[in-house]
């Protein structure tokens, strides 16, 4: 013993850094997990429609109904995309139209007005929205929503429509549309504001043109992921929407009317089917089509999300 | 004799700051003002009306049948049944997702910002997660169908409460991954900095120091998962959660959840007889599910803040 | 350690399966997790018809008290042709249906190797119904129904649309000019599978179309929605299972059929019974005979589905009761499963 260090012993003992490899194998795994998962979503999705495509005999003229009254109606085989693709596209459409004013009024009254006062207590409150189930929700449409609001202002045939699910939708997404843009907002330098007051302008005129100008990007990404979200929104859709499984093209927003997801829903009958044949395999079919619209969506705005980070 | 005058002097003061603010007077700034109130008076109202909606309609099923609608099963009169079987269902869905997701999503978390180097593989999987986080549940009950219900049968015994507490602890494992990164990033770069400098290995500072640091965070989205699994309902559907009759609870048998139990019951008619209709069960499982969710919630913020809170600390 | 409890944790995720599925065929273990009973009289597991299942749910909970014999009584009802599935797949111990096997069903079962019997259990009646409101429309026969909701009937938007086919095809009646929106349930239902059977059937054999409804028609697996619809559009017609007509007579105006003598008929527990009313079915049960050795259970319940007390359910689910010859040769039947 000369009391030097070899290389070596800098290196450590050989099972503690067995062990940490060990670890790092495992804590690996189970991120790489996500992968397999979503490797088997598509398998089994891709798989489902393939087989699908198959009992159709690669017909494909059966995605579109031209008949008559078209629509979808699963076990007729008329298997009409453009109904249902609608349907989502239009209670998506009243849900934003709910969520993006009260949304981003919200998230701009709590980054740019609120005292930090009542901003302590509105946030946790916009974040209880938040978590609120959708089945709870869907009650919501069907005991609230549809007899205090939809039936005397707009009187429809029936008391289950698309506005009403698109309403109760719209709901559900207020929170995302908010504190995803609180988030934009806040990332806003204070500098910007402070030199705009600095040159005499108003709050209003800092808020309208200054700061949401600088937080146009992540109000995008809040605008896509929450359209994302509103498409995807199966139980309100399914409970207050007024149409299980099959219905014709409406473009009347007060007719009841079917998206994707109520579809796919009734598609699988709600008990473990020992199903078969293309009434029940559209609905792979349908969840490819749903995957890939959101996967789509979410791409695009975490895309803004990134081009908010990086500004700032 | 001053020259001038206190009421002058307070005069002149009013006139120069509503010259140089002249928020009382312009309308486009009283304008933005009451649109934002009223979006937010909106936002609330919902929030308010619904918890209202669902406490008045709930009152009937509590302050008639008491513990017995805790306690009961379910059945085809509204004014007899209970949602045991929902809640012994939502319980075991969320102990699978606390055994499941929680364990992988806190261990895909740490090895993400720990010790994944920063290449394309683990950009990709990074960018993956946030994809996984933003799939329509609905899908999820597909791939449980097929997976769960369908594959793994021998394990599962089929559309059990298994296999719905597998595909929901799938379902939340994105929300925990996410969480839980974000917690971990926060971790103050010197904290690790002296670990290594006092020779501790890459897993010896990530077990001593930056998960504990990071804890509240990671808890958090604990919480926050687990309150979502619990509200879930569209994969149950497409795993075949009874809602007829369904007398015992067991992990290998049929079952249902609470969320289930609202969405059949809100749609059953109301019959005029009777103090309790199904809208006044399906409010008072509504309610149960809402304490439910609300509590795990309100620990996540409270959680959140003590940790934002701590972080100004430092 | 923290960190070694959580490998704990991650062996108990991993072991929490096995040990669930370690208790092999539920319907056949006993099990004590759940509700408190004295006595464990075992497990039955009732699938098949919506329908039925009102009438299965209300059997079971009787057979879940003391004096039914403390049976575990589980009930789906995802419909008629998926609980076949089921069933002839070995999944399910009863079926509920609302109409008889079919022969390809049979077939499977038969594949399967799983033997069943054939109990008729209760009569349903299917009600064609309007709202309360509409003093125009009393009765129709099957010519003006199949007009107005049949496979040609597409499209049309008022009743008179349907007046040209129902004159081409003798009916009796003609029809007003008045919106015509339409409410039943959707073809993966039992009772839409009836319906076009009874109206449409026979025309639709003359005529070579296929027995389905209209597709453009306001369809729902809730009964409920399609009450509500009869109800709120005031010239609407709609079919629903008598059940549901009589839970809701208030809310919708049941329209009398007309039989093959031009008589109308209108739906009553005395006319669905003696079968006047041409639209009615039975309700059956299909129990798995191998199943019913092994598990007595599922013989107890049976029995208490077949006596006086399992009657008193039919009615109370709202249906009606069979006539006394065919409910004794339904026991009789049960009594001679061999």
């Amino acid at each position: 013993m000369n009391g030097l260090l070899a290389v070596a012993d800098l290196s450590g003992d050989p099972r503690r850094r067995a062990h940490d490899r060990r670890m790092q194998r495992l804590l690996g795994s189970s991120a790489f997990i996500t992968i397999i998962i979503s490797a088997l979503i598509l398998f089994v999705l891709a798989r489902g429609s393939i087989d699908f495509l198959k009992s159709i005999g690669w017909d494909l003229g059966v995605l579109r109904d031209s008949s008559k009254a078209p629509g979808w109606f699963p076990r007729r085989e008329r298997f009409d995309l453009i109904t249902i693709v609608m349907g989502s596209v239009l209670m998506g459409s009243i849900a934003m139209l709910v969520a993006v004013p009260l949304g981003l009024g919200t998230a701009v009254y709590l980054s740019e007005f609120a005292p930090t006062r009542v901003r302590k207590i509105l946030k946790p409150i916009v974040e209880v929205l938040a978590g609120i189930p959708s089945v709870i929700v869907g009650y919501f449409a069907l005991k609230f929503i549809a007899p205090n609001i939809v039936d005397p202002i707009f009187s429809p045939d029936q008391s289950r429509n698309m506005v009403v699910a698109g309403l109760a939708i719209g709901v559900l997404v207020i929170p995302i549309m908010a504190s995803i843009s609180e988030d934009a907002l806040r990332a806003v330098p204070s500098s910007l504001r402070e030199a705009s007051y600095g040159i005499g302008a108003r709050k209003s005129t800092t808020t309208i043109r200054i700061v949401l100008p600088a937080a146009v990007s992540g109000i995008v990404a809040a605008f896509i992921i929450a359209t994302s979200r509103a498409i995807g929104e199966t139980m309100v859709a399914a409970m207050a929407g007024g149409r299980d499984g099959s219905g014709p093209r409406v473009l009347d927003p007060l007719e009841p009317g079917l998206t994707m997801t109520a579809a796919m829903t009734n598609a699988a009958g709600g008990t473990d089917q020992v199903n078969s044949g293309a009434p029940f395999q559209v609905l792979f079919f349908v969840g490819l089509l749903l995957f890939m619209m959101t996967m789509g969506l979410n791409v695009i705005g975490d895309r803004f999300v990134q081009r908010v980070r990086q500004q700032y | 004799m001053p020259i001038v005058t206190d009421s002058q002097r307070s005069a002149t003061r009013t006139q120069v700051r509503q010259a140089i603010t002249q928020q009382n007077r312009h309308l486009p700034s009283i304008a933005l003002s009451v649109t934002l109130l009223i979006a937010v008076t909106f936002t609330l109202l919902t929030l308010f009306s619904l918890l209202a909606r669902i406490v008045t309609q709930a009152i009937p099923a509590f302050s008639e049948r008491g513990a017995s609608f805790l306690s009961g099963t379910i059945g085809s009169e509204p004014d007899k049944v209970g949602i045991w079987p929902g809640l012994f269902g939502s319980f075991a869905i969320g102990v699978g997702v606390l055994l499941i997701a929680v364990p992988l999503g806190i261990g895909a978390a740490i090895y993400l910002e720990e010790y994944a180097e920063q290449n394309r593989l683990n950009r990709f999987v990074v960018v993956n997660i946030r994809n996984l986080a933003g799939v329509p549940a609905v899908i999820y009950g597909v791939l449980g169908l097929i997976i769960f219900v369908g594959w793994l049968k021998p394990v599962t015994n089929g559309g059990t409460v298994v296999a719905a507490a597998l595909t929901l602890a799938i379902l939340v494992l994105p929300v925990v991954i996410i969480t839980s990164m974000e917690a971990i990033r926060a971790v103050p770069m010197g904290l690790r900095d002296a670990g290594y400098g006092v020779g501790a290995s890459r897993w010896e500072v990530t077990r001593d120091h930056v998960v504990p640091y990071a804890m509240p965070g990671i808890l958090t989205g604990t919480v926050l998962a687990l309150a979502r699994a619990l509200g879930e309902a569209a994969p149950l559907i497409m795993i075949g959660a009874i809602t007829g009759l369904l007398p015992e609870t067991s992990l290998s048998g049929k079952f249902t959840a609470i969320p289930m139990l609202i969405y059949s019951w809100s749609g059953r008619p109301d019959s005029s007889g009777g103090n309790i209709g199904w809208s006044n069960a399906a409010a008072g499982a509504g309610l149960v599910l809402l304490a439910l969710v609300l509590v795990f919630n309100i620990i996540g913020i409270f959680l959140r803040n003590h940790f934002e809170a701590k972080r100004v600390g430092t | 350690m923290k960190f070694k409890n959580w490998a704990l944790v991650a062996t108990c995720a991993l072991a929490l399966p096995l040990a669930a599925c370690g208790g092999s065929d539920s319907a056949s273990t006993p099990d004590t997790t759940g509700s408190s009973s004295n006595t464990d009289g075992g497990s039955v597991f009732v699938t098949g018809s919506s329908t039925v299942e009102p009438i299965s749910i209300k059997v079971g909970e009787l057979a879940g008290t003391d004096d039914g014999g403390n049976i575990k009584v589980t009930v789906e009802g995802p419909g008629t042709g998926d609980g076949f599935k089921k069933f002839c797949a070995g999944d399910g111990d009863i079926t509920g249906a609302s109409r008889p096997i079919k022969e390809e069903e049979a077939v499977q079962c038969a594949d399967a190797g799983i033997e069943y019997v054939e109990l008729a259990v209760a009569i349903d009646g299917l009600t064609v119904a309007t709202s309360v409101n509409n003093t125009a429309i009393e009765c129709l026969d099957k010519a003006a129904l199949y007009a107005l909701i049949g496979p040609e009937s597409e499209g049309f938007s008022s009743w008179a649309d349907a007046n040209t086919l129902a004159g081409e095809l003798g009916s009796a009646y003609t029809l007003p000019d008045a919106p015509l929106s339409i409410f039943g349930p959707g073809e993966e239902s039992g009772t839409y599978d009836s319906f076009v059977e009874f109206a449409f059937k026979s025309i639709a054999g003359d005529r070579g179309t296929e027995v389905i409804a209209r597709a453009d028609y306001t369809a729902s697996p809730n009964d409920n929605v399609i009450v509500d619809g009869i109800e709120s559009a005031d010239t609407s017609l709609g079919w629903v299972g008598y059940a549901y007509y009589r839970a809701e007579t208030d809310r919708m105006k049941a329209i009398a059929i007309a039989n093959d003598e031009g008589v109308c008929v209108a739906p009553t527990d005395e006319t669905i019974a003696d079968g006047s009313y041409s639209f009615s079915r039975t309700l059956y049960i299909y129990v798995n005979k191998a199943k019913a050795v092994e598990n007595p259970a599922i013989g107890t319940y049976v029995d208490l589905y077949l006596s006086a007390a399992g009657v008193e359910q039919v009615v109370a689910a709202g249906y009606v009761q069979l006539e006394a010859a065919e409910q004794q040769s339904s026991v009789d039947a049960w009594t001679a499963r061999g």
